[in-house]
């Protein structure tokens, strides 16, 4: 039986994935060309509905996307109109089962399915390389758009990926105010390394920018050293961080669950580390 | 009268779950699911200011307690449809059909829920109902026949139009949800609930839930910052990450 694959994705890094774990002939969808798949078709903008109406025309047996917003979008818009079930956030793909991260990060859970089937991945490191007989089409998103797109505003200074950092100086509400951030970026300088945060201080309070969200609902990361700075180590944090090599935590509550979740924990006050820490690193 | 329609679910409370030596306990007691919660406020706020009615539906566990916290928080009335086992899929079709009888203006969702955090709920049931759809909505306004959204889309935001009737997900930072009184609890035991069981059995079956954790060496360093920091530098050099 001959099937139909489609990976769709906004972000390259995904598509990558949909191809690392899928095996056979693939259709890949995105906003740029990236010579990847068998067939590269390459659309002109991001409309999730048209999108999901491109894919669902294909009548694929399997739908790959990534995890990014929009993607999940696209993603569970194909799957209605397809009327097939669907899977989001999978970390492990093989034949008719998949597993995913559940009840705020503290299980995985192990599912079986069928195909079709439309299937959400995440992001992971993959060595794939472009295609040179790819063949390119360029799509046309035909329809009518139903929601029309007023405005859209950038943040200033791009945005850095998280996602393939090798060292990473997080901080969290402990860290106490938007000006002591700069304790820990000094030190991420040091180290070489980039800065990211909880929820509460990128998404609520806004001492980073929303994309340096590391967790569940953020970017899940896997450093070789992650350094929890003032962070109580809820599950829905340590759904991103489980992958790190080594977790180094600073906490004043030596009860705080960071503890039993890292390999060292510094009892103590984060401003004070991060200046000593700095310090002694610059000497190295 | 037109309507607005607050989707939410019943979860184990999550701040509650514990990974015991046998697994996880899910024993915990209910609640409506974070997000949701502020998609229900989002409802209340509409009804408010549009004079619209306020529904709710809720799939799944219907736990009493839980509905009746939705409908002091201001629904008018809820449909809560039971269904033992669920997936995305079976949950949209049963919630499809309870929408087509209400034919509402706007329905409002949660981002993701606390259970099962997939987010793709919402556009799934947009295209069973051929809704125009607006995902991770921060700001929502009604204009006559129009409904204006701020969408939050991690490194950048986008203001979007649709037609009514639509649908919406919306985060967590778009309000705060009320927490009702003594007279709004008491009112809410009035409000009607219309229960309906279903039957349906999901395609994506769950095979296992197992606790999600990585041994870690749980050193703890105290003591002098000066000392402390040497120490961790040795630690850190001995494991070949500095
Ligand atoms: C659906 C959902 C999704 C979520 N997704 C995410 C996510 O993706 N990422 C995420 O991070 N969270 C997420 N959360 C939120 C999560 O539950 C926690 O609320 C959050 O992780 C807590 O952030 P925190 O550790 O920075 O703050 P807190 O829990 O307030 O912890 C602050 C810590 O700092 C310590 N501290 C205070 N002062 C000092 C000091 N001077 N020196 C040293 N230590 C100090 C305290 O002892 C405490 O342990 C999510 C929640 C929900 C409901």
């Amino acid at each position: 039986m001959s099937s139909t694959v489609v990976i769709y994705s906004e972000d390259v890094d995904y598509i990558k994935t949909g191809i690392a774990s899928t095996k056979g002939k693939t259709i890949v969808i995105s906003p740029r060309e990236v010579r990847l798949g068998d067939e590269n078709h390459v659309i002109n903008e991001i409309d999730e509905q048209l999108i999901a109406e491109y894919i669902a025309r294909l009548k694929p047996d399997l739908v790959l996307t990534g995890s990014s917003k929009r993607d999940k979008t696209v993603a569970g818009l194909t799957a209605g109109l397809l009327r097939v079930p669907i899977i989001p956030d999978v970390i492990e793909l093989s034949e008719n089962k998949a597993k995913r991260v559940v009840y705020s990060g503290m299980a995985i859970a192990e599912l079986e399915f069928s195909y079709p089937i439309v299937i959400t991945l995440v992001k992971k490191n993959t060595d794939i390389r472009e295609n040179p007989d790819c063949k390119i089409i360029k799509a046309d998103l035909s329809g009518n758009s139903k929601v029309k797109v007023v405005e859209e505003k950038h943040k200033e200074g791009g945005s850095i990926d998280l996602s393939s950092a090798q060292i990473i100086v997080s901080v969290g509400r402990g860290v106490g105010s938007k000006e002591n951030v700069k304790y820990a970026e000094e030190l991420a300088n040091a180290l070489g390394g980039a800065v990211g945060g909880s929820r509460p201080v990128t998404a609520e309070l806004g001492w980073l920018p929303e994309d340096r969200q590391i967790g569940l609902s953020g970017t899940k990361v896997k450093p070789k050293l992650y350094i929890a700075l003032g962070i109580s180590g809820q599950p829905q944090h340590l759904a991103g961080i489980k992958d790190s090599k080594i977790i180094v935590a600073v906490n004043k509550d030596k009860n705080a669950p960071i503890v039993e979740n890292a390999d060292y924990t510094i009892i103590g006050d984060v401003i004070e580390f991060c200046k000593v820490f700095a310090q002694k690193v610059k000497g190295i | 009268m037109s309507s607005v329609i607050a989707l939410f679910k019943i979860v184990p409370d999550d701040t509650l779950i514990r990974i015991t030596q046998t697994g996880l306990d899910l024993n915990v007691p209910y609640k409506i699911s974070t997000y949701d919660k502020n998609a229900i406020e989002e409802a209340v706020r509409m009804k408010e200011k549009y004079s619209l009615k306020a529904m709710g539906i809720t799939a799944g566990v219907t736990d009493r307690k839980s509905i009746r916290e939705a409908l002091a928080m201001g629904l008018d009335e809820v449909v809560a449809i039971e269904m033992r086992e669920m997936d995305i899929q079976t949950t949209a079709e049963n919630i499809a059909e309870q929408v087509k009888g209400l034919s509402p203006k706007l329905i409002i969702g949660g981002e993701t829920t606390t259970d099962s955090s997939g987010g793709v709920f919402i556009p799934y049931l947009a295209s069973l109902l051929n809704y125009p759809i607006i995902t991770y909505v921060k700001s929502l306004t009604l204009i006559e026949d129009k409904v204006r959204a701020e969408r939050n889309l991690t490194s950048f935001t986008q203001t979007v139009e649709s037609e009514l009737p639509a649908i919406v997900s919306v985060v967590g930072e778009i309000n705060t949800p009320r927490i009702p009184g003594v007279k709004q609890i008491l009112e809410s035991q009035k409000k009607p609930v219309k229960t309906i069981n279903s039957t349906a059995i999901p395609k994506v079956k769950i095979t296992a839930i197992t606790p999600y954790t990585i041994q870690r060496k749980k050193v703890v360093i105290e003591g002098k910052m000066d000392e402390a920091v040497d120490k961790l530098l040795q630690y850190l050099k001995g494991e070949g990450v500095l």
